[in-house]
């Protein structure tokens, strides 16, 4: 997808050599992230201020001519291979002067986003972040319908659960689907139940019952 | 204009004439202060306009993209950081809902010692524990604070507790707002089932039932002023196509943009009191994070945070876990490359956690030349140590829980293997400039005070010297409290708005 921010000239050679340094490799893992990984990152910078950005391209030109400077060697970044990349970049990460950790660190935090957040990097590491989330969905669509032919609660504790589903099942693929069929086989909500949630110095709290909400009224407005 | 959900959420059309509304009060925001403070005047009998610089983006848009969503829903794309001896990044939402659409909706009353002080010190008597509790309650029935589902709050969080109960250390179970939080683990990207109780699903539709309305991409520029009175507010439509300008005139205008944008708004509009305080008292609430290696599964799912360890709150010193999704989990560690991935091989087993300190410093919001904001805080030497101690006492309770290996965030000490570790830590006394922050609490920049000398905001919330200009967030607070903010932020933006319904109804009556 193209972007308004995009890294140009040598300015791309540099971020996509640095890019190649950070991003994660596996050996098990076949797919070279450095590409899929710029492009968000070009995205992710796209949404962030000017002053952001000229200063993420100014650092990469620092970093380009820096190894004179640290005395890493005359070699710029983007002309040295990767293993001796990840050496220099490492060593800056590491300086006992902090301003220089900090750079490095910003582009560390920017492209570890990027690359873990990457559905085949997920799935990789078996996250199953996106899995999760549908799953996550489904368990309280179901949570909220059988809520509705339930009973309030005496406390402010929150609904659902109680009656519905077994603590130790909660945090499991598939509750969804277990909650839905134990709901069909009895036909009719359970009801709430009576526990008591505390307050930490022991106390009951009060009472709370869920809301109903009024459709949204058209605005008054004076305006075109 | 085009109608997005609900008539009452207008996106401006971004070519045009100037767009000229009018109105009682216009809300500057809609976050915990700007929503809370519009619904309240609405259902006063006031007809409100709030304005909102980001998008509407409701639940069905909240996508697993985390880069997406960053841009989509956090101030600058997430890129915010305040200035000091130690840079501290801190998260804004930007959008319909502001910052509770991406907070972890911790709900938690001010602690009275601080509204003790606050009415004592301060000289703010209407903020007294006694005079807030019907403001307390009216908010946490609104936004549904409540315990967590049994068993959602899933093994982050349970290994937090065990270590702590092992330890004897107190615990404070988390009311959020939320119904049926499931345990997505994606609060800060926007919650993917709706669970989380944002403005956007509880004040603001009760600002809707009165006929007041959202206006999204408003960028307020300008505070208009005539005869030394505040009458309404103009800006641009942005992030949209077009170069729009808007002008709202009103009875009086409610700031409600955050604790950095709010002072900023004042100052670039020349708009400083007497006592020269708008922009100062600057309190952030710095934390860290730690992490530790378990040699079973602990991550990925359940509950943002259920417990707090209030053992050492004394100390000023609260800890709690934070469970975090995996790109998040990623930036915890001071790596890249092959290694990360080798460490992040064993993500499922690594427990997130993190140490917030009840501050004693003072920063600065400030306008330089050309209009640029510069906004600085320096952690003390004083919080350092707190937070040093805070450190030990956390890897103390997951070392007690079982954790093999537990990791700081100060430079020089990045990994404890065992107890001795946590005493050479702490000999070792690693510096400001060695320790990476952490805020998501920013507050105090346009103080309440009793005596005008002293603070920029009358006890009902109007700028002092500034007749219609009043602040309702977290920048009105009078200082540090301690706990997570938004129900005292809330609490404040109820109690200043039901000052100034009365006071322009009676205005209108009389």
């Amino acid at each position: 997808m193209p972007t308004a921010f995009a890294f140009t000239g040598h300015t791309r050679r540099i971020a996509r050599a640095l890019v190649e340094t950070m991003v994660p490799r596996w050996p098990d893992f076949d797919t070279d992230l450095t590409d899929p990984v710029l492009e968000r990152l070009e995205r992710t910078l796209d949404a962030q201020p000017k002053a952001v950005q000229t200063l993420v391209v100014a650092g990469l030109w620092g970093l380009e001519v820096s190894g004179p400077v640290f005395g890493h060697g005359l070699g710029r970044l983007s002309a040295i291979d990767r293993d001796e990349r990840d050496r220099r970049l490492t060593r800056i990460a590491h300086h006992p002067f902090p301003t220089f950790r900090q750079g490095i660190l910003l582009y560390q935090t920017l492209v570890n986003l990027c690359a873990y957040s990457m559905p085949e990097v997920e799935a990789h590491l078996g996250a199953r972040r996106r899995e999760w989330r549908k799953d996550r969905q489904a368990l309280r669509e179901v949570l909220v319908q059988l809520d509705e032919g339930a009973k309030a609660p005496q406390t402010p504790a929150a609904l659902g659960s109680y009656g519905h589903l077994d603590p130790q099942a909660f945090i499991e693929f598939g509750a969804a689907e277990r909650l839905r069929d134990a709901a069909n086989a009895t036909q009719t909500p359970a009801p709430a139940s009576t526990d008591t949630a505390l307050d930490s110095d022991g106390t009951e709290p009060s009472v709370e019952k869920p809301k109903t909400r009024k459709r949204a009224a058209t605005p008054r407005r004076k305006g075109p | 204009m085009t109608a997005a959900a609900t008539p009452n959420i207008v996106v401006p059309e971004s070519r045009g004439a100037t767009l000229r509304l009018d109105c009682d009060v216009v809300v500057v925001g809609s976050g915990a202060g700007g929503a809370t403070a519009a619904a309240t005047l609405a259902e006063a009998g006031l007809d409100v306009i709030c304005l909102e610089e980001g998008g509407y983006h409701p639940t069905a848009e909240y996508s697993a993209d985390i880069p997406q969503m960053i841009a989509k829903i956090l101030r600058n794309g997430g890129a915010t950081a305040i200035m000091g001896r130690s840079p501290v990044p801190y998260l804004e939402g930007r959008c319909v809902g502001g910052s509770t659409v991406v907070n972890g909706g911790m709900c938690w009353r001010t602690p009275e010692r601080v509204l003790d002080t606050w009415v004592n010190e301060y000289r703010l008597e209407a903020l007294s524990a006694r005079r807030l509790e019907p403001h307390f309650e009216e908010v946490e029935r609104t936004i549904n604070a409540r315990y967590q589902d049994p068993g959602s709050e899933g093994p982050n969080n349970d290994m937090f507790k065990r270590g702590a109960d092992r330890l004897g250390w107190k615990l404070s179970k988390n009311r959020r707002n939320q119904i049926h939080c499931v345990g997505s683990n994606d609060c800060v990207t926007g919650c993917p089932t709706g669970a989380k109780q944002s403005t956007i699903s509880t004040w603001l539709p009760r600002l809707y039932a009165r006929g007041g309305a959202v206006y999204t991409h408003c960028r307020v520029e300008k505070i208009l002023q005539e005869g030394g009175r505040v009458v309404g507010v103009a800006g641009r439509i942005v992030d949209l196509d077009g170069e729009r300008r808007f002008v709202v005139r009103s009875r009086a205008v409610v700031l409600a943009g955050g604790a950095v944008q709010t002072p900023i708004l004042m100052l670039r509009n020349g708009i400083q009191v007497k006592s020269g305080q708008v922009g100062r008292n600057f309190t952030i609430h710095p934390n860290v994070k730690m992490a530790a290696l378990f040699d079973h599964p602990v991550a990925v799912r359940g509950a943002h945070q259920a417990w707090q360890c209030i053992e050492f709150e004394h100390e000023g010193i609260l800890m709690a876990p934070g469970l975090i999704p995996l790109a998040f989990q990623s930036v915890a560690f001071n790596d890249f490359g092959p290694r990360l991935a080798q460490r992040m091989r064993d993500h499922e087993h690594i427990a997130t956690g993190g140490i917030l300190v009840d501050d004693h410093a003072s920063g600065r919001v400030q306008v330089l030349p050309f209009g640029i904001p510069l906004v600085r805080y320096d952690v003390t030497d004083e919080d350092q140590r707190r937070f040093i101690q805070g450190a030990a006492y956390l890897a103390t309770l997951y070392f007690e829980a079982g954790a093999r290996e537990v990791y700081t965030p100060f430079h020089h000490f990045p990994r404890l293997r065992s107890p001795d570790d946590i005493r050479r830590m702490k000999a070792a006394a690693p510096r400001v400039q060695d320790t990476e922050y952490f805020t998501a609490h920013l507050m105090g920049t346009v103080r309440m005070h009793g005596d005008a000398r002293q603070g920029a905001l009358s006890p009902d919330g109007q700028v002092w010297d500034r007749p219609g200009l009043y602040v309702a967030d977290a920048a009105a607070m009078p200082g540090t409290i301690g706990v997570n903010p938004q129900v005292t932020i809330m609490a404040l933006a109820r109690h200043i708005a039901l000052h100034l319904g009365d006071r322009l109804k009676s205005r209108a009556a009389a």
